[in-house]
C-alpha cells in the first residue's frame, strides 16, 4: 500500500548569524499510511510546524527525502499541492471578503465551480455553527471565529491529504467539538489527516498513530494505543526515609529508572515496569529507615511529560 | 488558467470591498495630467522642443503620465502583497495548488486589467479635453506597451516585497527609489535638453524606455532606431524581472 507521507532523514536548519545554524528538525523519519489520522505531537517550539511547512511546500527541506501522496516535495512541488489542504498555524482568512466570499475563493482556487462550492457549503455552515457571520467580514469577529473559519474551510474540498497545524487553537468548546467531528466524519470517508497538537487528549480522541517530537527528534511512535501502554508501563514512586544510605541511593539507580529525584532523604523516581517498582520497594523496605512510599500509574499526559523530561535529561 | 482565474475573481472582490482604492487606482493619472499637465501647458507656453520638433507640454506629458500610472499601479498590487502576508492568507495561497510563476502572473493580470479600463480613460481625456493629438492606428500598441510596464514593474516591485519584511521599509524604499527614477528619466523633460551626465544615467533607467516608447506609441515622437533598442532593453528588463521575482517568491515562506 503507497504511503500518504513518507520521510526519511529529514533534516531543516535554519541560518543564523555568526552561529552555527539551528537545527530545527532532526533527522526524522515516519510514514503515514493512507486514510489515517496522524497525530504530531510535542510542546512548542519542537519542530512541528516546520515539519508541516515541508510536507506542504512552503519550506524546502535542507535534507533527506519527503514524499507526499508519492510525489517529492521539492521537484514535484505543484502535484503535492494538488494533493492537499492545509491549516496553517497562523490565521489566514481573507479578513476583507465575507465569510461566504472566503468559502467562494477558496474553493475556487481549488478548482472548484461556483455551483459546487454552493452545494457543499449548507453541510459546512451547518457544521460549524456559520449561519449567522456568512455575510459578515472576519476583520469584525474574534479570532476564535475567525479560525473556525480559516478550518472549515479545509471540508469543502475533497483532496486526499488535510493537514492541521494547531487548528483547535483559540476556539471554545463548541467548534473544538465540531472540528473534531468534521475531521472523525473525514478520516471514515477515507481521507488522509495529519494534525499537530500539544494536547493529549485531542490526539488520543482523534488519532491511530502519533509519534511525539522534542527538540526536532522522534522521542516516540507508534499507534495511539502503543503509547497509551507506554503509559500504563510507568510506574511513579514515592519514597520517604528517615535516613538515606548512600549504597541503597546506588542500588535503586541500577534499576536504570527513567527519572530519579533526590531531594534530602526523599526519592522519586520513575520506572518502566510494577516488578521493578515493587523489587524497589521491598529493597526499600529492608533498610529499616524507609518513612512513608507511595506507587502510582501514571497518565497519559504524565508520559508525554516524563518521556520530554527524559529527553532533557539524556541530552544535558 | 482555472487558478488565473481564480486569482483574478480573488482581486476583484478585494478591490471591490474598497471603492476608494479602486477610485484612486483609475483616476490618479487622469487628474495627473489634468492638475500637473495643464499648469506646465500654460507656464511652458512655447513648447517643447524635442526630436527636432516643437509640441505643447500636455503631448509631451501625456506618456510620462502613462509609464508613472504603470509605475504606481505596480506599486498598488505588490503592496497587496504586505495585506495579505499580515493576514495570513499569503501563506495560505502559496498551498494552493498552483505555480509561483502562475501566482505572480495572476496579480499581473489583474492588475493589467484595471489598468486597461485606467488607460482608457487618461487617453480618452487627453485626445477629447486636451485635444493631444494621439496616434489612433497605433491604440492596441499602445495598451500592449502599458501591460508590458505593468508587468516589469509589478515584477521588479514584488521582488522587493518578497524580500523586505516590513511595510514601513518597503514604502520607504520604494518611495526613495521611485523618486530617482522619476528625475532620471524622460518622464517630466525631455533628454536633448539636459546636461549630458544626467542624460547618460537616465538613459540606463528602464522607466526612460518605456516612457518613451508610449511617447512614440502616442504621438509618434522619437527615432525609431533608439525606440527599438529601448523597446528591447524593456522586455528584457521584464523577463529578468519576473525571474527574480519567481526566485523570490519561492524563498518567501
Ligand atoms: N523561519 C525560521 N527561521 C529561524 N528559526 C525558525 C524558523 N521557523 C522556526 N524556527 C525555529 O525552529 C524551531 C521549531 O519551530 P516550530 O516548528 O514552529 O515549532 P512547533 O510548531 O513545534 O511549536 C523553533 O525553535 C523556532 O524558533
Ligand atoms: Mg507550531
Amino acid at each position: 500500500m503507497q504511503h500518504a507521507i513518507s520521510i526519511h532523514n529529514l533534516v531543516k536548519e535554519f541560518p543564523r548569524k555568526s552561529e552555527p545554524p539551528m537545527r530545527a528538525v532532526d533527522d526524522i523519519s515516519f510514514d503515514v499510511r493512507t486514510g489515517q489520522v496522524f497525530g504530531l505531537l510535542g510542546p512548542n517550539g519542537v519542530g512541528k510546524s516546520t515539519i508541516i511547512k515541508i510536507l506542504t511546500t512552503l519550506i524546502p527541506p535542507t535534507s533527506g527525502t519527503v514524499l507526499v501522496n508519492g510525489f517529492e516535495v521539492v521537484r514535484q512541488s505543484l502535484d503535492v499541492r494538488k494533493n492537499i489542504c492545509v491549516v496553517l498555524q497562523e490565521n489566514a482568512v481573507e479578513v476583507f471578503l465575507t465569510v461566504r466570499h472566503n468559502f467562494l475563493t477558496f474553493g475556487k482556487f481549488h478548482g472548484m465551480t461556483t455551483s459546487e462550492i454552493e452545494k457543499k457549503l449548507g453541510r459546512i455552515v451547518e457544521l460549524f455553527g456559520l449561519e449567522e457571520i456568512l455575510n459578515q467580514k472576519p476583520i469584525d469577529l474574534s479570532g476564535g471565529m475567525k479560525r473556525r473559519v480559516q478550518v472549515a474551510k479545509m471540508f469543502l474540498v475533497d483532496k486526499p491529504i488535510v493537514f492541521l497545524d494547531e487548528a483547535t487553537t483559540g476556539m471554545d468548546t463548541f467548534n473544538k467539538r465540531a472540528t473534531v467531528n468534521a475531521i472523525k466524519e473525514e478520516a471514515q470517508r477515507g481521507r488522509t489527516i495529519v494534525l499537530t497538537t500539544h494536547m493529549l487528549e485531542e490526539a488520543e480522541e482523534l488519532c491511530n498513530e502519533i509519534v511525539i517530537i522534542n527538540h526536532g527528534k522522534i522521542i516516540a511512535k507508534g499507534t495511539t494505543d502503543e503509547v497509551k501502554k507506554l503509559g500504563l508501563q510507568l510506574f511513579y514512586l514515592s519514597l520517604k526515609f528517615n535516613e538515606l544510605k548512600k549504597d541503597l541511593e546506588e542500588m535503586m539507580y541500577k534499576f536504570s529508572p527513567i527519572k530519579m529525584d533526590i531531594i534530602n532523604n526523599d526519592v522519586s523516581l520513575t520506572v518502566r515496569e510494577l516488578n521493578t517498582a515493587i523489587q524497589i520497594l521491598s529493597m526499600a523496605q529492608s533498610s529499616g529507615a524507609l518513612k512513608h512510599f507511595e506507587i502510582s500509574t501514571a497518565s497519559l499526559e504524565d508520559v508525554f511529560v516524563e518521556l520530554l523530561d527524559g529527553k532533557k535529561r539524556g541530552a544535558a | 488558467m482555472k487558478n488565473i482565474a481564480a486569482l483574478i475573481y480573488r482581486d476583484t472582490l478585494i478591490r471591490l470591498t474598497s471603492l476608494m482604492w479602486l477610485f484612486f487606482d483609475m483616476a490618479v493619472p487622469l487628474l495627473y495630467l489634468l492638475m500637473f499637465g495643464v499648469g506646465f501647458n500654460k507656464a511652458v507656453g512655447f513648447g517643447i522642443h524635442t526630436f527636432g520638433s516643437s509640441i505643447p507640454y500636455n503631448d509631451f506629458f501625456l506618456a510620462g503620465v502613462l509609464s508613472m500610472s504603470c509605475f504606481g499601479s505596480a506599486i498598488n498590487q505588490a503592496y497587496g502583497f504586505f495585506v495579505d502576508r499580515d493576514n495570513g492568507i499569503f501563506y495560505e495561497f502559496l498551498t494552493y495548488p498552483m505555480t509561483r510563476g502562475e501566482l505572480l502572473l495572476g496579480k499581473m493580470l489583474f492588475q493589467c486589467m484595471m489598468a486597461l479600463a485606467q488607460t482608457t480613460l487618461t487617453l480618452t481625456a487627453a485626445y477629447f479635453i486636451l485635444d493631444i493629438p494621439i496616434n489612433i492606428a497605433l491604440l492596441p500598441v499602445t495598451i500592449i506597451v502599458v501591460m508590458v510596464g505593468i508587468a516589469a514593474w509589478f515584477f521588479a516591485l514584488s521582488t522587493i516585497a518578497f524580500r523586505i519584511r516590513r511595510n514601513d521599509t518597503f514604502n520607504t524604499v520604494i518611495n526613495v527609489a521611485y523618486f530617482v527614477l522619476m528625475f532620471v528619466s524622460s518622464m517630466f523633460y525631455p533628454l536633448d535638453a539636459v546636461p549630458v551626465w544626467l542624460k547618460y544615467i537616465s538613459y540606463i533607467n528602464p522607466l526612460t524606455w518605456h516612457t518613451d516608447v508610449l511617447r512614440f506609441t502616442t504621438i509618434g515622437v522619437g527615432e525609431i532606431g533608439i525606440i527599438g533598442i529601448e523597446a528591447a532593453g524593456f522586455v528584457i528588463f521584464l523577463g529578468i524581472s519576473f525571474w527574480f521575482a519567481r526566485q523570490a517568491l519561492k524563498k518567501v515562506a
